[in-house]
């Protein structure tokens, strides 16, 4: 089954049709995305900041890392399954949108981003902490970080404009 | 007095043809907007999420507001450099939008609470009750500002 078909499938479906057709699904999806997006970009820009050395300081790097680590993976979370759900209701536009497909490269991106810097950087805070100045690495994954999260929302946004 | 010539004379403005200019004005400046919104209400979450007993838990909450503070206020001044670029778009329609009326009324009382009732909530001497009470309407406040926003499209 090609990955064409495979979109006519799903959009086939009934859950399909219904967020599509549905007066209320698609923005109230569209609203929990938005939330999402602001949670788990919430959380992920504390931590940057953090480590960025722009803020917060007085609080030890682990604390902020360690601490927040539950509502950024919380906000993944919904913002994947709420932007799954979006994506069901209309496939085949997705699958011909070009700024849907640089998102799902920016997402793949974003799981190579978690592996590369678990070990260094967000699975070793306690190190981080009693570093005299914080490592480039970390600042570096704060960086990639913000770039892939912007480069999210931008080309997530993008999508409608799409023909 | 009437709004209508204001929304006229916005509406033919330089800033409502740069927003109506090339096709990806919009959408971008919409962006900073998400940004914006992002950085304000996940700031003021994380002051939340404390007064409610998650998260930094190891931090006061008022800790935490003054930490965050900077971020906060530069979250809210994107929103609103952002947000009246959006308006200046199409401002009639905008003015008439149910649920922009919705959601603008919500961010007036949001940022009123904010900076008065929130304030006040996160300092040591409040009992936790009230503390948590203070969070849940702020956190609904702003889920609504949210909500109103995303349904303009759609009404």
């Amino acid at each position: 089954m090609s990955l064409l078909s495979t979109c006519e499938w799903i959009q086939n479906t009934d859950l399909s049709t219904a967020i599509r057709e549905g007066a209320l699904y698609y923005p109230i999806i569209g609203g929990v995305h938005l939330l999402a997006i602001a949670l788990f970009g919430g959380m992920l820009l504390a931590v940057d900041i953090r480590l960025l050395g722009w803020g917060m300081q007085r609080r030890a790097v682990s604390d902020v890392v360690g601490q927040l680590r539950a509502w950024k993976r919380f906000g993944f979370v919904v913002v994947v399954a709420s932007g799954a759900l979006l994506g069901w209701a209309e496939p085949l536009k997705l699958y011909h949108s070009k700024s849907f497909w640089i998102k799902m490269a920016l997402l793949l991106m974003v799981g190579v981003h978690a592996l590369v810097f678990r070990k260094t950087v967000y699975g070793n805070s306690t190190r981080l902490d009693e570093a005299p100045l914080m490592p480039s690495v970390a600042k570096l994954a704060a960086v990639l970080s913000l770039i892939l999260w912007a480069g999210l929302v931008l080309s997530g946004r993008l999508i409608a404009f799409d023909a | 007095m009437s709004v209508l010539p204001f929304l006229n004379w916005l509406g033919s403005s330089a800033l409502a043809n740069a927003m109506n200019g090339p096709e990806w004005a919009f959408p971008v400046v919409e962006c900073f907007h998400f940004f914006g919104f992002a950085l304000l209400i996940g700031t003021i979450a994380i002051v939340d999420l404390r007064l409610l007993g998650g998260g930094m838990r190891r931090q006061s909450p008022a800790e935490l507001t003054q930490d965050l503070k900077p971020w906060t206020l530069s979250g809210l001044a994107l929103m609103l450099t952002t947000g009246p670029a959006m308006f200046a778009a199409d401002p009639k329609v905008y003015y008439f939008n149910p649920s922009f009326r919705f959601k603008i009324a919500c961010l007036l009382v949001a940022i009123l609470y904010h900076f008065t009732v929130l304030r006040r909530a996160v300092k040591p001497d409040v009992p936790p009750v009230v503390g948590k009470l203070a969070a849940v309407i702020s956190l609904a406040l702003w889920i609504a500002v949210v909500g109103g926003g995303r349904m303009i499209a759609f009404v």
